[in-house]
């Protein structure tokens, strides 16, 4: 009998999870068994129906066309694609040779990685095309593009409201050429929020870290054979590569199709070559053309130079990663500002250490991780808001504020904080023992899902800041029938205490709150781009 | 495939999915089930729809069909003995009929039958399967041992089989 209620529950936790059961009303060996089953079922058809995600019809079709089919089995360990059906065995051997066997998930990923490893710099024309629900295309840029693998770009504008600006990015230095101005723009290199889209490393980078990738079909792109391959991010919605099956490298890609809007990027046209030419990434102000300096740094000579001008002898980190050496310093006079740039010439990396002198409230921000280092929070941004390929570390001490940002990992990063510091840095994680909720608040992970795919596709950017969801919480608990006006509870009573990227807590410091903290996980996916959702509270 | 033959199996989809998909749903009640049948259905009737020999205002009835042969085969296919639908055998004139009178008519039945159990036994089943609240849950809810809500859910269960089910008992 125990057994029996047992099998009972899961069967009802299962369907309560929206997943296969594993056993059910045909296939349970005891018809007592069944016939619970059964009722089970049957009382269920009073709830609504749970829909699939918005994507499903699209997949539903592609599936269909292709004559492939994906089954999950109820334990969930056989995920293969299979055929049924209208595919004879012949025909299935055929496709398993083509498709399944060379081109498994980790073998589309590395085969790319291993290819993208040997190339140097590439050259392609892009193309930028927006399609919209109703099917009509309109091309929207077309760029002349010039990339390597340190990050290194040079990208001028053929067609698009961009035509003729070029834009350029040499470690060093960034720039834009805008002819119809006759100016050139200068722009700090980190972090940069440029970035062209469709850059190969970013896209061979997204595919390595999907939730899956496969093989679904294979088509010639430019006249060239091309597999093409669906990547599902996690809790996101999958998108295509189109994979050139001579060069192993990406030669398009199709959005998914959000707010009735989907962009295909393409290079009509790309080789490769093993740097980019130094004519179009060196520095040189067309005749006739203004210089507009949008990057406030002034080069110094030296530490003494530097202190002349900033007022301070800027700190230089005693543990400096091996690879590294130092580049250049800058000052920045308008703001009292020095920075001194790192640089790794094998693996291309650029660190750099700022240091200025401390003014106002340190406010973390409300997406960082929270380090610590003698008593005090250290913020850590993995990535930085607006480059996904910078992330830093910012902290007070003796009256200075300190920060290292660059592209390196976050280790070395930490290892050049670390030799400024003069107490350990303690890197975030939740502490264990307080990281249990008084109160549990359930939440259904399919409506998690959801956010997180609106999320991704612009809507409810809120849901990224644990201090504004903590925000939404509180104040829906003081005022249950909904929020008109302002919120009851401000941002300004809401501090961030612990914050290990994957879990939070944010201390309400509000009497009238009826939570003294809020706990809040990262559920669907664990990185920048990942919703947090109340998973509890403490009551005051 | 051409590109036309894909597109008209698009639109028969964009017509139909969703119709199909709440079909397969209400049958099998939980969601991962009810894509993978309604995915599968279309696998197996694509080159009937093609073929022309199912006239378009039967298209539903004759995909629920179908569907329903995938369901009551699946246990079947779980114990990997493969597929065993021929689509070639359905009769079109036993489609499903399509119309929404045993879906409602189940309704009332399990609503009249709720109405008849005990009240622990009600909240039970309406916490656990309506609500979707795990056994912990319920348990923290109703102020109770977690072995004591198996034990209500499965009596209220049984007691529900048999008033929804009498010619079974």
């Amino acid at each position: 009998m125990k057994d029996q209620e047992r099998k009972l529950s899961d069967y009802i936790d299962r369907l309560n999870a929206e997943m296969m059961p594993e056993e059910d009303e045909n296939s349970a060996s005891s018809p007592e068994l069944r016939e619970l089953y059964r009722t089970v079922k049957q009382i269920r058809s009073l709830r609504e129906t749970a829909m699939p995600g918005p994507d499903f019809p699209q997949k539903l079709a592609r599936s269909v066309a292709s004559g492939q089919l994906t089954r999950r089995s109820p334990d969930r360990k056989r995920q293969w694609s299979w055929l049924i059906g209208m595919v004879s065995a012949a025909a299935l051997l055929a496709l398993l040779i083509t498709f399944v066997i060379p081109l498994g998930r980790d073998n589309v990923v590395s085969a790319m990685e291993k290819a993208y490893m040997e190339v140097g710099a590439y050259h392609g024309t892009l193309e930028v095309v927006e399609t919209a629900a109703n099917g009509e295309s309109d091309m929207q840029a077309k760029w002349d593009v010039w990339a390597d693998q340190a990050g290194h770009y040079y990208v001028k504008g053929l067609e698009g409201a961009n035509r003729d600006i070029v834009t350029v990015n040499n470690g060093q230095s960034k720039w834009q050429i805008q002819p119809d101005r006759e100016q050139v723009q200068i722009f700090p290199t980190l972090p940069d929020a440029y970035r062209f889209q469709f850059e190969l490393g970013n896209e061979i980078q997204q595919a390595k870290q999907a939730q899956s990738v496969k093989v679904v079909g294979e088509e010639t792109i430019s006249g060239r054979k091309a597999s093409v391959v669906e990547v599902t991010p996690k809790g996101g919605l999958p998108y295509r590569i189109w994979v050139d099956e001579q060069t192993n490298l990406p030669l398009r890609k199709q959005t998914a199709m959000q707010h009735a809007i989907q962009y295909t990027y393409t290079y009509s046209q790309i080789d490769f070559a093993d740097a980019i030419p130094q004519a179009l990434i060196s520095y040189r102000l067309p005749d006739g053309f203004a210089e507009i300096n949008t990057n406030p740094e002034q080069i110094a000579n030296d530490l003494d130079e530097a202190q002349e001008i900033a007022g301070f002898r800027p700190l230089e980190s005693k543990t400096v990663p091996s690879g590294y050496v130092q580049d250049r310093l800058a000052v920045v006079p308008d703001q009292g500002m020095t920075r001194i740039y790192y640089r790794d010439p094998s693996r291309n990396h650029q660190v750099m250490s700022q240091q200025s002198r401390a003014a106002g409230e340190f406010k973390p921000d409300s997406n960082a991780l929270l380090g610590r280092t003698d008593g005090s929070p250290v913020e850590i941004l993995s990535p930085v808001a607006n480059d996904s390929s910078v992330s830093s570390i910012r902290w007070r001490q003796d009256g200075y504020e300190f920060k290292v940002a660059g592209d390196a990992s976050l280790d070395d990063l930490a290892a050049f904080a670390q030799g400024l510091m003069s107490a350990p840095l303690e890197m975030p994680a939740v502490n264990k023992q307080t990281a249990e909720p008084q109160v549990k608040v359930p939440y259904d992970l399919d409506v998690e899902k959801g956010d997180q795919r609106n999320a991704d596709a612009g809507s409810s950017p809120w849901k990224l800041d644990p201090v504004f969801v903590a925000q939404v919480f509180v104040s829906l608990q003081m005022s249950p029938g909904g929020i008109s006006g302002d919120y009851p509870i401000a941002m300004k009573d809401l501090e961030v205490s612990d914050n290990d990227g994957t879990k939070a807590i944010v201390t309400v410091n509000n009497e009238k709150a009826p939570s003294k903290r809020v706990y809040l996980a990262k559920l669907v996916r664990q990185d920048a781009s990942g919703i947090w959702t109340v998973v509890g509270y403490d009551p005051r | 495939m051409t590109s036309a033959e894909a597109k008209s199996i698009e639109e028969i989809c964009t017509a139909t999915w969703e119709s199909l998909y709440r079909f397969v749903y209400f049958k099998v009640q939980n969601r991962q089930e009810a894509e993978d049948t309604t995915q599968e259905t279309y696998v197996k009737a694509y080159s009937h729809l093609q073929s022309g020999k199912v006239a378009p205002d039967k298209y539903i009835a004759f995909l629920k069909t179908i569907a329903l042969n995938l369901i009551r085969d699946s246990w079947r296919r779980k114990k990997r003995r493969g597929p065993s639908i021929d689509v070639e055998s359905v009769d079109p004139a036993h489609f499903a009929v399509e119309d929404h009178t045993e879906e409602s008519a189940q309704r009332q039945a399990v609503q009249e039958a709720l109405a008849q159990l005990n009240e622990d036994q009600r909240t039970v089943i309406e916490l656990r399967i309506l609500k979707g609240y795990s056994v912990a849950d319920t348990a923290k809810l109703m102020g109770k041992q977690e072995v004591a809500i198996r034990v209500i859910q499965h009596r209220a269960l049984k007691q529900m089989a048999s008033l929804l089910n009498p010619i079974r008992e």
